[in-house]
């Protein structure tokens, strides 16, 4: 299978690229203790249009800028969602914010992962924490036009089970028991009776066909490692093994050197690349 | 375009006046006793023109420092780029520092595609008035394919007997050096400016060990040497290495509010790759969290990195990284152990 991930940039060029246009959160609520998700719409009312596991720079007024992974399907119109953690001065202050209040966002930037690579295909997404937020993009994506894809199977690794993302959508991310859904926790708490390990100890549940299956991977860089192996155990291609790199993204255009892995640019190369690409590159995890 | 003219010495000065009532003029001046400066002139006779090198590169005038981006407002939501287009004159520099601008052009403004707007209004403000020089014992533009940049110039000054033979490169450059009493060149001054090419390159003494074109296959073969590890040892982490070079171009961003909370400046500033924090993400994880991974990647990004992206390395062989190096270290003697190693195939 041939891959090829196209570059995008937004296309208001000239003097206003490295200004955030002004969106405003429409709802937002928490998910963990740590993460809320952010319903934002464009103040213009112009559609985000971006690819799944695509990024945004997010302007909160005084604090600056963050990339964060879009975590909705271009499927839902009118807004796009955020899932953010609360690990810093903006992000904090982004979990200050409420209904009404503005936030600035330039972006859509990066390749995204390619959907349609996935398409007839069956889809395997595996993701670690809060890996899950672009890899929502893409899961949503799939069930959006469910028709279009074969199998889909999600493997979904927490620390604990207060960790969970998304928790009240999962029910419904199985479709009635048409999609194979697998959740696990590092640490079980009391009240949970589901599977308990790191992510890869699901992949004995679930029998893949190694060529027709294209994977989608995000999570922390030491998962990476421990889901390739297992991957290519199974005899998985590595050109249709897709995988999300996190870097601090400065200005998502290529020129800032943030994001820098040997000689390509997260923001404009990736941040979805394929195993294949990720596994010449020496920094990449 | 490509006429040549004389410039007396005594004329040099009035001309500078000239320009400097016009526009704002960045010229080398002396700074503490053995020290050189691009500093904005207020006095054309403190331009200091028999310089070999400054401290820090003319980039600062295309890519200062600290440069704000946007001003931002509260209520309502809205942010302003601040846009520097004034012009002005960037005066006597050397060719290094001249390639080092186009090397920024492509960076800024070629490189995937993006047209940096602060970068493009600041290059399109500026006229660049180049001066041919002489090496000394840090310089190895000969290796690098700077020595005799002219490109991107719109004057270059050569030092001849009598002060300098100008050659004009662009219309720009014809226009500002109406202001200056100029007189046909002699035969023999015309001569000598000719001849000066040949002389740079005749007392380039420093030379890298092989082509730089050869650079990212050698380079890639000692990925893992212990010549990193070793210039690690050596290494502070001071960053001084890429404040003082004029082709880095690693930013961070940053933002502010005024006292009333009301406004905010967001604005970049020079990054070092050699920092701790730079390859660090919100998790925690730091991708280069070793000192000699953040050696390793100064010398990559350069050699093999963005020499293989733009056909040339990110180096003009200036030396003011080898020569300002806080723990001694010199770029030229890690590359050519990087080569030697290569060559002997070690791995």
């Amino acid at each position: 299978m041939t891959t090829s991930l196209v570059r995008s940039f937004p296309s208001r060029a000239g003097e206003r690229l490295y200004a955030p246009e002004p969106a405003r959160i429409v709802r937002t609520r928490k998910l963990t203790e740590l993460e809320r998700l952010f319903e934002i719409e464009l103040n213009d009312g112009r559609e985000l249009d971006h690819r799944p596991g695509q990024f945004v720079q997010v302007s909160v007024f005084g604090f600056g800028e963050a990339p964060i992974s879009i975590c909705s399907s271009p499927a839902k119109r009118g807004a796009f969602e955020l899932c953010v953690r609360n690990m810093g001065g903006l992000t904090a202050a982004m979990h200050r914010l409420r209904e009404g209040d503005v936030i600035g966002i330039r972006g859509p930037f990066g390749n995204g992962f390619p959907m349609q690579c996935m398409a007839k295909m069956d889809c395997l997404i595996v993701s670690g924490g809060i890996g899950m937020a672009p890899l929502r993009s893409v899961l949503t994506t799939v069930l959006a036009d469910r028709d279009q894809f074969r199998r889909l199977i999600l493997l979904y690794g927490s620390r604990t089970p207060g960790d969970i993302l998304f928790a009240d959508e999962i029910e419904s991310w199985s479709q009635g028991g048409r999609n194979e859904v697998l959740l696990s926790v590092d640490r079980a708490a009391e009240g949970w009776d589901g599977h308990v390990g790191v992510v890869t100890t699901l992949f004995p549940k679930v029998k893949l066909d190694p060529k027709s299956t294209v994977v989608a991977l995000c999570g922390p860089p030491v998962m990476y490692r421990f889901v390739l192996a297992e991957l290519s155990a199974l005899r998985v291609p590595d050109s249709q093994i897709f995988l999300s790199l996190e870097r601090r993204m400065k200005c998502g255009m290529g020129k800032c050197g943030h994001c820098q892995i040997d000689d390509r640019c997260v923001c404009v190369d990736g941040p979805v690349f394929t195993a294949e690409e990720a596994k010449t590159l020496r920094e990449s995890v | 375009m490509g006429q040549k003219a004389a410039l007396e010495t005594g004329n040099l000065s009035p001309w500078l006046e000239r320009l400097r009532g016009k526009t704002p003029v960045m010229a080398p001046v002396k700074r503490g006793r053995v020290s050189f400066a691009f500093s904005w002139i207020g006095d054309a006779r403190e331009v200091r023109l028999d310089y070999v090198r400054t401290v820090l590169p003319p980039k600062q005038a295309l890519l200062p420092s600290r440069e704000d981006l946007l001003t931002l407002r509260r209520e309502p939501s809205l942010a302003a780029p601040v846009i520097a287009d004034s012009p002005f004159v960037l005066f006597g520099i050397h060719p290094c520092d001249l390639a080092a601008i186009n090397q920024l052009d492509w960076s800024m403004l070629k490189r995937h595609n993006v047209e940096d707007p602060f970068y493009l209004a600041r290059r399109n403000a500026a006229t660049i008035v180049a001066l041919d020089c002489m090496p000394d014992k840090y310089c190895f533009c000969s290796s690098v394919g700077s020595c005799h940049t002219k490109g991107g110039a719109d004057l270059l000054l050569t030092p001849i007997e009598a002060g300098y033979l100008v050659e004009t490169l662009t219309a720009k450059g014809a226009a500002l050096l109406r202001g200056a009493k100029t007189r046909a060149p002699k035969p023999e001054e015309l001569k000598a400016a000719q001849a000066w090419p040949e002389e740079k390159v005749r007392r380039s003494t420093l030379r890298l060990g092989a082509d730089v074109s050869e650079l990212p296959r050698l380079f890639d073969s000692q990925h893992d040497s212990e010549i990193w590890e070793k210039t690690a040892q050596r290494c502070y982490g001071c960053g001084t290495c890429t404040n003082a070079c004029p082709t880095c171009f690693c930013f961070d961003v940053r933002e502010q509010p005024d006292l009333s909370l009301g406004a905010a400046t967001r604005w970049r500033q020079y990054d070092s790759c050699q920092f701790l924090e730079f390859a660090i993400v919100a998790g925690g994880h730091n991708f280069r969290g070793r000192r000699p991974d953040r050696v390793r990647h100064r010398w990559f990004r350069k050699f093999v990195y963005l020499n293989r992206e733009h056909g040339q390395p990110f180096c003009v062989g200036c030396g003011r990284c080898s020569q300002q190096c806080t723990a001694g270290i010199s770029l030229v003697d890690v590359i050519n152990s990087v080569v030697a190693e290569a060559k002997e195939g070690v791995a």
